[in-house]
């Protein structure tokens, strides 16, 4: 089997609710992604989603490493691509160009065995376990208790995690609420917290030992700056829940600090990390130092495939139980409260033609990319809560107001 | 597609040499073996070169399920031997039963193992290991040239029991790998004879004279501060970690930065455990070297691994109980086909013949560890080998 060549398409979206974080309050009601094709000249196709600011850095690793070459090889593959990529390193969107091949490639490589992937991995159990993720900031105190309660009710999950960080009072009641509503489905739920970078160590350490006295936190995730490895275990030892931190990381060496320092408490794991060879590389060391791992939110619950292979894994963020974007398919259901890998091959993540064609575009708006609003201001220095404009947008729900920028940001 | 049954086969290897090292200089030319298969349902069957009767215990895990599912079905066993721990034959016996899966999952996929795990290339860089204290310095040179005719460029040898002797033989080896490599690579190995001070006082003497690559066990294998101390006292990396099972065990002389370069194979738990305890060197860059074995199976995982360095080749003759196997030596790398699986066909019929045959005596392979090991050095007697009177 040999690679022929490959397309990519981007496409938006209208989301299915209004997403925030400490970042962007206000939320916003586009997205976009990208659909990456690698064809093969035994006409099977690998697929995979992401990488729609990495065009041309696909381009580059297509042409220059990956045609002509037997995909099933895609370890070795994976190599060559991150080793071209040595001198600038395989971070930013050169990252992105890798992850999203090297998600195709192990379509491939799964396909042409007619297997799902997670039995090309040597998993041999389906079942992931899973949490329900609301990416929340923009829901009303009400949207929260509701949305958790139907992820409860409807789907079994019981963890749920909250986006936090702004406003501590808002933060104290809004946890409770997700309690409740995740209580539909259990008396303990597992209440994760997300920060996203927002806080200094100092200020989590504050925010989160009030919240302790009040809940059990399972985890707090991202409570200081991505590479801050001092601050992250400074806030671990003070505080009793695991700190989870991870998923704004690139490479394998990127966790070096993290491991050496005992930094995070879970390691968040995703293919998005130079895809699903690096991701399980991460897994084996994390493994190996006897820290658990979270799949992080993925293109149709699509990390589900790498659990069943890691020994350590925790549990599986889940935004969306089924796909949403109109164009994206998944074999991957949630059936009370865990994410079934089907018999599909491959990914089991595929797409609608005649969506994408629908639904396709040049060029994203940057109101619907990956991250429009930037890091907030005051983030790790001040308060900064949601601007009375902020909470008027947010108030006006998913066909609301399309986009407003950050507090203390100029109009883009 | 389901596993139904399995057949372990035991029996005595004479090899076609004996081998010895620090703690065994004089060395035994016989050895225990076994082959492992598993059989399903589909009438595919895998095998592994290994095996013991631990097996027998460990089998319902797997009966019934899917042998594609090799990973999770390692974390079965690995779980179920909990209490009292992965380890000794119990973990002998997990990894001959992992290596089976291995080889039965790429045998369903009609590919070489390489394939299976993702290698680019069916290869890995290769060096020659005499395990052969018990040679003279005429049979280490044939040994050594031989490897250096087919491109090999460096040499492992067993050292640690007299100076004068041992800047001998490493003299030799490094003559013989000249003629392929100016500076070839120089690896000793003394496993766990010496204390770390020992090792440190021993090895810079070496090093005034020789530029060594690599020091093998220069001290016990869980004596993180010891081998990290003898890293910090000499030139050449430390190398440890065959003796270990898994990667819990692996965890402090990873973390304490005790090693530079990582023994791994197919002791740590199988092809899993080994490819877990590569990825997590990987993560704290920290080079692995994988473990020799017969018909240098393992070199499936060795060519699927970002950070691996080159493989040990011992070639004794372990290989008495296979028909054919999949792999040469050429340009100093160990080159695999494209025999599904292992590569490995086993033949019954040599196995009986090894099993009706009575040597009167058991092997001597493992070797106990030698007296005054840590503490003083026992010299090779004379007469203890026959370089030595």
């Amino acid at each position: 089997m040999k690679i022929t060549g490959y397309s990519i398409t981007l496409y938006e979206f209208p989301l299915n609710r209004r997403m925030g974080d400490a970042n962007s309050p206000s939320g916003r009601i586009r997205g976009s992604s990208n659909l990456l094709q690698l064809f093969t000249d035994e006409g099977i196709t690998g697929v995979s989603f992401g990488g729609g600011g990495a065009g041309p850095q696909i381009k580059s690793m297509v042409e220059g490493i990956l045609l002509s070459e037997d995909p099933r090889h895609v370890t070795g593959l994976w190599k060559r691509m991150v080793d071209r990529a040595f001198k600038a390193g395989h971070d930013g969107v050169v990252n992105d160009a890798i992850a999203v091949l090297d998600v195709a490639l192990w379509d491939l490589k799964a396909k042409y065995n007619n297997e799902p992937l997670w039995r090309t991995l040597g998993g041999s159990n389906p079942r992931v376990h899973a949490y329900a993720s609301g990416l929340d900031s923009p829901l009303s105190d009400d949207e929260i208790e509701n949305w958790y309660g139907q992820m409860a009710s409807e789907h079994g999950f019981t963890g749920g995690k909250l986006k936090v960080g702004l406003d501590q009072d808002a933060d104290l009641r809004r946890i409770g609420r997700m309690k409740k509503g995740l209580e539909r489905a259990t008396d303990k739920p597992y209440l994760y917290i997300d920060a996203n970078e927002v806080w200094s160590p100092k200020m989590a350490i504050r925010k989160v030992r009030e919240m302790e006295e009040r809940y059990d936190i399972a985890w707090v995730e991202e409570p200081a700056r991505r590479w801050d490895f001092l601050g992250l275990r400074r806030i671990s030892d003070a505080i009793k829940a695991p700190v989870c931190a991870g998923e704004n990381l690139d490479t394998l060496g990127d966790f070096l600090p993290y491991f050496h320092n005992r930094s995070a408490d879970v390691v968040q794991v995703s293919h998005g990390m130079t895809g699903i060879t690096c991701a399980l590389q991460l897994a084996d060391a994390a493994y190996g130092f006897e820290l658990p791992i979270t799949l992080g939110g993925s293109p149709g619950n699509l990390n589900a495939q790498l659990a069943p292979c890691i020994p350590n894994f925790l549990t599986l963020e889940v935004q969306n139980p089924a796909p949403d974007d109109g164009v994206m398919t998944s074999d991957i259901e949630i059936v009370d409260g865990w994410a079934v890998c089907g018999e599909e091959p491959g990914t089991g993540v595929g797409f609608d033609p005649e969506m994408l064609a629908r639904q396709k575009v040049e060029s994203v708006t940057a109101s619907a990319g990956p991250s429009p609003f930037g890091r907030r201001p005051g983030a790790g220095l001040w308060d900064n809560p949601p601007s009375p404009e902020e909470a008027a947008a947010a108030a006006t729900g998913v066909n609301g107001v399309h986009y407003v920028p950050a507090h203390g940001s100029k109009a883009q | 597609m389901k596993i139904t049954g399995y057949k372990l086969e035991k029996f005595v290897q004479q090899l076609d040499r004996a081998i010895g090292d620090a703690n065994y200089p004089a060395g035994d030319d016989l050895m225990d073996m076994a082959i492992l298969s598993i059989e399903t349902d589909e009438g595919v069957t895998g095998m592994a070169p290994a095996g013991n009767d631990e097996v027998a215990g460990l089998f319902h895990i797997i009966e019934g399920k899917d042998p594609r599912g090799v990973v999770g079905l390692w974390k079965g066993m690995v779980d179920w031997v909990h209490k009292g721990n992965n380890e000794g034959a119990v973990n002998g016996a997990i990894a001959a039963i992992d290596v089976a899966l291995w080889d039965l999952k790429a045998k369903l996929n009609d590919e070489p193992l390489w394939q299976t795990l993702g290698a680019r290339e069916g290869r890995a860089r290769a060096y020659a290991s005499d395990i052969g204290y018990n040679l003279s310095d005429d049979e280490l040179h044939v040994f050594y040239s031989r490897m250096a005719d087919m491109g090999v460029e460096g040499g492992k040898i067993k050292i640690g029991l007299n100076m004068k002797d041992d800047l001998r033989r490493i003299g030799i080896m490094n003559d013989a790998f000249r003629k392929a490599k100016d500076r070839p690579y120089l690896m000793i190995d003394t496993n766990e004879y010496w204390s770390p001070k020992q090792a440190i006082r021993y090895i810079n003497q070496i090093e005034e004279h020789f530029d060594i690559f690599w020091a093998e066990e220069p001290a016990r294998r869980w004596d993180f501060d010891g081998l990290r101390q003898v890293s910090r006292g000499i030139s050449a990396a430390v190398a440890s970690g065959e003796n270990l099972n898994d990667v819990g065990q692996m965890y402090p002389l990873i973390s304490q930065q005790a090693i530079d370069i990582a023994n791994v194979g197919v002791g740590h738990s199988g092809i899993t455990g080994a490819r877990q305890v590569a990825n997590m060197c990987y993560a704290y860059e920290i080079p692995v070297t994988m473990m020799n074995c017969s018909a240098n199976y393992m070199a499936h995982l060795a060519a699927a691994l970002p950070n691996h360095n080159m493989m040990e080749v011992v070639d004794p003759g372990r290989e008495g109980a296979f028909e054919s196997w999949d792999n040469h030596i050429e340009d100093g790398w160990i080159v695999m086909g494209n025999e599904p699986g292992l590569g490995i066909k086993v033949s019954e019929n040599k196995i009986n013949a090894m099993q009706a045959v009575d040597f009167g005596r058991k092997p001597g392979f493992p070797f106990p560890r030698r007296e005054g090991a840590g503490l003083w050095i026992k010299d090779i007697e004379p007469g203890e080998v026959s370089w030595k009177n």
